[in-house]
């Protein structure tokens, strides 16, 4: 061990980064709503002959309730089962007929689904999606069958990676059940309870938050904004107005202190650490300094704990940290290691720990600072080019910034980060007082 | 919620919200409107005086920057009997380069935010970066460096061949690519378009070889530099010519021997032993990159077994449930393409499946083509494409690649409307030449003892084994018997080896051989920290036949235990292993055919097998963990160096197949026999002689 401190000692030396900002290409999009509530945002972009079609609806396994966890998912899937017009698994096959792609997504707060489509068949996009919208099917049959497909989604995905369950589900251990229940489970929830869940759930479920005034409707892309509002009120235009969903409470309480927890994972040969730490919700005014922090610490071969703690003292064999999950709610700040072999869980976490410390007490370097900025900054631009991925990042400016604006004034809030913020945040937040620290270790049947 | 809504309401214009009449809401989904027009932006050309030719697609939306090298130094370039050089000195150019080391290169990119790479392909090798496009002058620096300064470091190398060796193995462990393999092989002869890497090729690379490849292929004659993004054409051609202006040559063009011409169709059976189901592959060559024809044979290639509606998918799939996807495509390299159309069928209805996917074949090229089924091909096609070229990254690449196959420079913004004109006449006249009714290479992987003779009903069929070696039907036959050992090679020897995960050190093997009164006793001795600790005892008879196995031991934290009595008809006994699923106990009594060896025992015994460079052993193996008796093959794949810490040998090279993983075993030419060396396909873990 010893001799591997010198080394990393003696490779510390790290170049000073260029440091050179450029604002991205603005984003031009008008948003209005119809009068059943549906909030519409069109962005016309014409660079490429595709248009993005991209409904969030504002329900997220956060408005689950004890007892019925996992509905928000399972309606995902049921979103895809046929509607009034569009028979059983037809979706997906229209938009291949289309040349298109198409995707679902259930997160904490919202649900998304999506269609890319060449620009002559917008039609298309907006059709399927205003069909499931204004008429879903759901029978007894579907219901079974998708019930069992999470489950083997759960099977094939989460519970057959190594450490991804263990960490995921850590990741919902961080706030009280009984104070903060939205944020205290798992998205795919308990098949427990979905083995109790029937259609009349379901059709309630949709009832209530699958109306058009729970969803906001963007389109990106090479299309008339005159004739896609015109297609957009003739397919969207009458279906009913919901009733407005009751409000999602989490009453984040202090720091509790240091909290442990210890699973076992059959699938891991090696020991692994994770440390989740409370942080504010996405839209307060701590999250950019905490999110370049991130990038800082573990994001990339050349953070912190990849150069240090993996590559110069080869105790971890990886190492990342993040924001897994954006609320509008209380977040989690996450640092996710595994073992490199005849490391211990303990040692390893006590390294993980004194890392979190010297970014709170040294502090970071501005070259760091930089890198972050340059890693962020260029995921942000990146992002302007694909329709959907356009379509996103309004969805996202609305949902958690209150407004399409913040697309193109987000970046300033990343640009302004001093290193002084990042050594007060780290202090503020990365602090022993407010850590779940997570052991996982190899064997047993978890 | 209300928050949001009032802030976008606030934020937004009044809505258009004409209401809904009834009649304007679609029952069925709504067709395509007409194709809007390409929009890409103008490609500017420039020439360097070294050949070097450099294409900008401006475009100023996003300050994003993207460079593609397109060199001509793909893998037909490769030196015989060294397949893999072109790869490797691709995997190479990005792991350290000018003063930059493997991390340091890394960081350099990753730290602005920025990617860079490099792959090949049959004719090209191709380099990478995407930046922000201030940090231009930082992608040509790196393009510059990766291209004319690499390191190619020796420790990098090995780091590859370890990591391309294990990828190779994993690939020819799957029945798809050994099928492919030997596809393009018989398509393409002594063509290096038919060339594959393989794992003695791979061992015999050095560094000289990746050294004298760059001198020769990687120059500006010949080369395209393309530029898409935020930069003006004076600017890349200033950077251009300072990153590459003192670079000079042109590689050479070499005359490869024309492919072969397949005047009838032959069929080559691939046998592999159990195998539960089929692959069927049937190819033809095609065509040069620039021909013609290529749009109206991509759509009979669609309508074939493009996507869920294709014929192939209703007749395969829907009506007989053989098959979910059967695949079609075209290879488009600069020189002749191939046609290749794929199923993964049951074994019984192999013979079935290939009539129906060649009847279907051939009417794409003999009947008219239905409007509707036409225009929804076209549509699936056309519309795809724009979804291919929305960033300046993909549009770099694509540009490259279409200039590189020497297409014209309206390819792309031409793509869309000349796929939408091809009419139902051209599609079959281009089946017909394209989609061969008559000269086609049928290759099927699959279990010749089960298919074989219903495959001689349609054709004269020729038997290779997994290896491309030939067989006779005889072969077919299941032979499986006790091994004919020699036991003067058993003689009292300890061994040992050492473990390595992912090239580390990470364990130990002991393996110790005795004479007893009864026979032989053969005790193994295996730790990896952490992981593995067990201790396993084999006693043999007189005749080294199974009398006793005994493994005692941990496993990720379980307690394992074996306990095996064997007579020649009978394993009894009882076992508590660790499974995928978690730690499984269970009961054995089985009825095991004579000669029936202990999977534990395979490698005690290997030193007695009697070793040729063409031996071939079929094996019955009793495999604890699976609680069953398995058929496996035991076949010597070459002979060669095999260097370990214990020394260099000369090694059959051999691979016993059947079981749940593949393994290579290493044993030394020289008597008495030594096992060196033990790799398992697929997985990175290998045991080599410590001593």
């Amino acid at each position: 061990m010893r001799r591997l401190l010198t080394m990393a000692l003696l490779s510390a030396s790290f170049r000073v980064l260029p440091s050179k900002a450029q604002a991205p290409g603005p984003i031009a999009a008008q948003t209005y709503q119809l009068s059943n509530g549906l909030t519409v945002v069109l962005a016309e972009h014409h660079t490429a002959q595709v248009v993005a079609v991209d409904v969030w609806y504002d329900v997220g396994s956060r408005n689950e309730r004890p007892g019925h966890t996992g509905m928000a998912h399972l309606f995902e899937h049921l979103m895809f089962q046929g509607s009034a017009h569009v028979g059983k698994g037809e979706h997906a096959r229209l938009v291949e007929r289309a040349g298109g792609e198409e995707s679902g997504q259930t997160e904490d707060d919202i649900t998304r689904f999506h269609e890319t489509l060449p620009s002559n068949q917008l039609n298309l996009g907006l059709w399927l999606e205003a069909d499931r919208m204004r008429s879903l099917a759901i029978t007894d049959t579907t219901f079974g069958e998708q019930r069992e497909a999470v489950k083997e989604e759960r099977r094939l995905g989460l519970d057959n990676q190594a450490y991804t369950g263990a960490f995921l589900d850590g990741l919902y251990a961080v706030y009280d059940s009984a104070t903060c229940f939205g944020y205290a489970h798992t998205i795919v929830g308990s098949m427990a309870d979905l083995d109790l869940a029937g259609t009349a759930e379901a059709a309630d479920f949709f009832r209530r938050y699958y109306a058009p005034s729970n969803a906001r409707l963007v389109v990106v892309g090479d299309f008339d904004t005159v004739e896609a509002k015109r297609l957009i009120a003739a397919y969207f235009g009458d279906i009913p107005r919901g009733e407005v969903p009751a409000p999602i409470v989490c009453a984040s309480d202090s720091a509790p202190g240091t909290r442990r927890k210890a699973v076992t994972d059959r699938l891991a040969a090696l020991p692994a650490i994770a440390r989740y730490y409370r942080i504010p919700g996405h839209d307060q005014a701590d999250t950019p300094a905490l999110e370049l922090l991130s990038i800082i610490l573990g994001q990339g071969q050349d953070s912190r704990l990849a150069r240090r703690l993996g590559h110069e003292a080869r105790v971890t064999v990886s190492a990342q940290s993040g924001i897994f999950t954006t609320r509008r709610g209380p977040q989690v700040f996450g640092v996710f290691a595994v073992a490199s072999r005849g490391v211990t869980a303990d040692s390893l976490d006590a390294l993980l720990a004194a890392e979190i410390a010297r970014a709170a007490g040294e502090g970071a370097t501005e070259a760091e600072l930089t890198r972050a900025r340059n890693i962020h900054r260029a995921s942000v631009v990146t992002d302007r080019q694909r329709a959907y991925d356009i379509a996103e990042s309004l969805q996202h400016a609305a949902t958690f910034h209150g407004s399409i604006e913040a697309v193109n004034t987000g970046l300033g809030r990343y640009e302004s980060v001093t290193v002084e913020d990042l050594r007060r945040v780290a202090q503020r937040y990365l602090s022993a007082e407010n850590v779940l620290v997570l052991t996982v270790l190899p064997g047993g049947t978890s | 919620m209300s928050r949001v809504l009032r802030l976008a309401v606030l934020a937004g214009c009044v809505a258009s919200g004409a209401p809904l009449s009834a009649q304007e809401y679609p029952a069925t989904a709504p067709g395509p409107t007409p194709l809007t027009p390409a929009n890409l932006p103008p490609l500017q050309e420039a020439m360097l005086a070294n050949g070097l030719r450099l294409i900008l697609i401006e475009s100023h939306e996003q300050p994003l920057l993207s460079l593609v090298l397109t060199l001509p130094a793909g893998t037909v370039y490769d030196p015989a009997g060294k397949e893999g050089v072109a790869e490797m000195v691709a995997g190479l150019l990005t792991r350290g380069a000018g003063d930059r080391s493997a991390d340091e290169l890394n960081a350099a990119i990753e730290n602005v935010g920025g990617s860079l790479s490099a792959s090949t392909g049959p004719d090209f090798l191709t380099i990478q970066a995407d930046v922000l496009s201030t940090e231009a002058a930082l992608a040509f620096e790196l393009v510059g460096d990766v291209t004319l300064r690499p390191a190619f470091a020796l420790g990098e190398l090995e780091v590859l061949r370890r990591q391309a060796t294990a990828d190779l193995q994993n690939e020819l462990s799957e029945p798809a690519a050994v099928g492919a393999r030997v596809l393009a092989l018989g398509l393409y002869g002594t063509h290096p378009y038919g060339r594959r890497a393989t794992p003695q090729g791979i061992s015999a690379i050095a560094r000289t070889d990746l050294l004298s490849f760059h001198a020769a292929h990687v120059r500006p004659g010949g080369s395209l530099l393309v530029i898409a993004g935020d930069l003006t054409l004076p600017r890349a051609k200033q950077l251009a010519e300072s990153t590459f202006g003192k670079w000079a040559g042109t590689a050479p063009a070499p005359l490869f021997p024309k492919p072969p011409v397949h005047t009838r169709t032959e069929t080559i059976l691939v046998h592999r032993p159990g195998a539960p189901r089929s692959i069927i592959l049937i190819g033809n060559l095609t065509f040069t990159s620039t021909d013609t024809t290529y749009l109206a044979t991509l759509v009979a290639s669609h309508l074939l077994a493009g996507g869920k509606d294709s014929r192939l998918a209703r007749s395969l799939g829907h009506q007989h449930r053989w098959a979910d996807n059967p695949e079609s495509s075209i290879t488009r390299p600069r020189g002749e393409g191939a046609f290749e159309v794929s199923a993964d069928v049951p074994t019984e209805a192999t013979d079935s499946a290939l009539h129906e996917i060649l009847l279907q074949r051939r009417r794409i090229g003999t009947e008219p083509v239905p409007a509707p089924e036409l225009e929804a091909a076209r549509n699936a096609l056309a519309g795809s494409f724009p979804l291919g070229i929305q960033t300046v990254s993909q549009l770099a690449a694509a540009v490259a690649e279409a200039r590189a196959l020497g297409l014209p420079a309206t390819d792309l913004r031409m793509y869309r409307s000349r796929l939408s004109a091809v009419s139902a006449l051209q599609v079959v006249k281009a089946a017909r030449r394209s989609l061969r009714a008559d000269s086609n290479l049928i290759v099927v992987v699959g279990d010749g003892s089960r298919i074989y003779a219903a495959l001689t009903h349609l054709g004269p069929v020729r038997l290779v084994s997994t290896e491309g070696n030939p067989l006779t039907p005889a072969d077919l036959v299941v032979r499986k018997g006790p091994v004919d050992l020699d036991l003067s090679q058993l003689q009292p020897r300890t061994d040992s080896l050492i473990v390595l995960l992912q090239g580390r050190a990470a364990g130990t093997e002991v393996t110790k051989l005795e004479k007893t009164a009864m026979g032989y006793r053969y005790i193994d001795e295996s730790r990896i920290t952490g992981f593995v600790q067990q201790t396993t005892e084999i006693d043999l008879d007189a005749r080294a036949a199974m009398r006793r196995v005994t493994q005692t031991g941990k496993m990720q934290g379980q307690d394992t235990r074996i306990e095996l009595a064997y007579d020649d008809r009978r394993v009894t006994g009882s076992a508590r292993v660790m499974s995928p699923q978690g730690p499984k106990a269970f009961a054995v009594d089985t009825l095991i055919p004579p000669g029936t060896l202990d999977d534990n025992a395979v490698q005690a015994l290997l030193p007695a097998f009697r070793w040729s460079a063409s031996a071939r052993w079929e094996l019955w193996v009793f495999s604890s963990g699976e609680n069953r008796v398995e058929q496996m093959t035991l076949v010597v794949t070459g002979v060669g160096k095999v260097s370990v810490p214990a020394g260099e040998f000369e090694c059959y090279q051999a691979e016993l197949s059947g079981g749940t993983q593949r393994v290579a075993f290493y044993v030394t030419t020289a008597k008495p026999h030594r096992l060196v060396r033990i790799a398992i396909a697929g997985a990175p873990i290998e045991f080599v002689a410590a001593k």
